[in-house]
């Protein structure tokens, strides 16, 4: 049928099934094929999206993906990390993650000492001086965001825990009057403020940069 | 003729012991540097006094060990790492399957990282594959586990002695670069064993508890005792395969006299990536571990400088089909 209403075959010869058809038939697999495996299934979805964990990356690492294909899982960060904020993913949260650094900041909060990109060989974690200006500039490991619900000073109780652990005291954080915490756009997303919250549940969080470009 | 005699005197003959000591001693640190971590936490926390009582063993032996020369605890920062990658004194020192990891995940070369891997090239180009005989700490786990198997075997257990092909880790290989390539990311790392031995052993010791990748090791292990002795650094192993190519013209290898050999094959049956010593089969994935050497009874194998091994030089002149050959006056008259 497809043969005979195809113009392109001027010779007359009977072709069972004509390019365009088969073209066609390949394109119309390929997209049931692509509508059986949506781009939702885990295989498919970026390996630290899989995680259900609200983890951050050591200080200095750059973009997740970015991450993922230098990072060579050599564990030196967590070995140098004083604060031992860094632990590592295993094998069993996927091979995608595996072995490579994480913080939980209410476990254990990066303190901003900058060993582990001082250590780091692959160039996953960029080489950061210690300091204010150049933390402030290129350390994005995140933001804190304050639950005003949660948090004691937005609810009578005086508290300002969060502000006095915040490393960048008024650069960071300020507080208000009764201690209400206000996090600025400086924030570098430490994890400080959430270690020291003495609100259980934590009513400051840190939402990880992910996917954020890490110099700003 | 073949009893020992100063004639077959052979300098290389405890090179293979001199290896398993240096393999220990490569080893030792893996073992060592998680617990000078721990130290260095108590050390900077001071927190003597808060410590339960093993914790302060722990503490004194390891102030006795090192009180003579660290005087900061940040001082332990200077030697960290695993044989995967290290930092010692400062400078850095990776695995070159590190380098071909990252440059396959992102298309990318990080400086730094290629230059803390020229060291390991180019010692691999001197002395071949000699990273898995000599400071691999997967071998050290992998050849005690073969001499267990060698008991086991010794008291009736089957286990399995199969045989592949070995090109297979260079395909293992070929399907790590694609696999890093088309997913960005690195995903050797956490599937290859020296590297999940040097991890596992400072998660156990200095971290919460050892992780999944001791499981696959352990699954390594069984595989090499239950399916194939030695497998996995003979068939699977991609960092050997990386090893084995880089090694290829290898400036220091072993080789037979052939005027010396009796063709007993003690030399084949030693080898632990089942090559053939015996038929000058050494080939590029040779480790020089000279087990061969060893165990020769006329010391006729010995290192030399070579970019190439010595062409098949026919049965050993000292075998008894080789005398026999000779009296029907088929061989050559080259023995001297």
């Amino acid at each position: 049928m497809t043969a005979t209403s195809d113009s392109s075959a001027p010779d007359g010869k009977a072709s069972v099934m004509g390019r365009r058809y088969f073209v066609k038939l390949m394109g119309a697999l390929a997209a049931g094929a692509a509508g059986a495996f949506p781009a939702e299934t885990a295989w498919a979805a970026a390996p630290h999206e899989t995680i259900k964990l609200r983890f951050l990356r050591p200080p200095g690492a750059g973009a997740e993906t970015d991450f993922l294909a230098t990072c060579i899982r050599c564990g030196q960060c967590g070995q140098v990390c004083p604060n031992q904020a860094i632990t590592y993913f295993g094998l069993n949260d996927g091979l995608g993650v595996a072995e490579t650094p994480y913080i939980i900041p209410r476990q254990q909060a990066c303190i901003l000492c900058m060993k582990c990109g001082e250590v780091c060989p692959s160039g996953a974690l960029e080489k950061i001086p210690a300091q204010a200006g150049p933390i402030l500039s290129r350390v994005r490991m995140g933001r804190a965001v304050v639950d005003t619900r949660l948090c004691l000073s937005y609810n009578g109780k005086t508290c300002g825990v969060c502000y006095r652990a915040c490393p960048l005291q008024d650069v960071a954080m300020t507080c208000g009057m009764y201690e209400q915490p206000t996090v600025t756009d400086a924030c570098i997303g430490c994890g400080l403020c959430e270690r020291a919250c003495i609100s259980m549940v934590q009513a400051v969080r840190i939402l990880p940069a992910m996917d954020k470009n890490q110099k700003s | 003729m073949t009893t020992a005699s100063p004639r077959f005197a052979n300098r290389w003959k405890h090179v293979n012991l001199v290896r398993k000591v240096v393999l220990t001693l490569a080893f030792t640190p893996l073992l060592l540097l998680p617990t000078a971590t721990i130290y260095q936490h108590f050390l900077a926390a001071h927190a003597y006094d808060m410590l339960p009582a093993g914790d302060r063993r722990l503490y004194d032996v390891m102030f006795w060990l090192t009180d003579w020369f660290i005087t900061d605890p940040d001082q332990f920062d200077l030697v960290k790492g695993t044989t995967w990658a290290a930092t010692l004194l400062g400078y850095k020192i990776s695995d070159p399957l590190a380098v071909v990891s990252q440059l396959s995940a992102r298309f990318h070369l990080f400086w730094p990282l290629a230059a803390s891997a020229v060291i390991p090239l180019l010692f691999t180009m001197l002395f071949g594959r000699f990273f898995c005989g000599w400071i691999c700490p997967a071998n050290l786990l992998y050849e005690l586990a073969d001499t267990f198997g060698a008991i086991l075997r010794e008291a009736g257990l089957p286990l399995g002695d199969r045989r592949f092909d070995r090109r297979l880790k260079y395909l293992v290989l070929a399907v790590g670069i694609a696999a890093s390539a088309v997913l960005g990311n690195v995903v050797m790392s956490p599937i290859y064993p020296p590297a999940i031995v040097g991890r596992e052993i400072y998660y156990t010791i200095a971290g919460t508890a050892a992780g999944a990748g001791t499981a696959f090791f352990a699954v390594t292990v069984l595989f090499d005792l239950l399916v194939a002795k030695r497998g996995f650094c003979r068939y699977l192993c991609p960092g050997g395969a990386l090893y084995s190519l880089l090694g290829r013209y290898r400036l220091v290898r072993v080789q037979r006299q052939v005027s010396l050999c009796n063709d007993c094959t003690k030399c084949n049956r030693a080898c632990m990536f089942d090559l053939d010593p015996m038929a000058d089969g050494f080939g590029q994935e040779c480790n020089n571990c000279a087990a061969c050497i060893a165990v020769c009874p006329t010391g006729s194998l010995s290192f030399a400088l070579a970019a190439k091994d010595a062409a098949p030089q026919g049965p050993g002149h000292l075998g008894a089909g080789f005398k026999r050959a000779r009296k029907r006056g088929h061989a050559g008259e080259s023995k001297n």
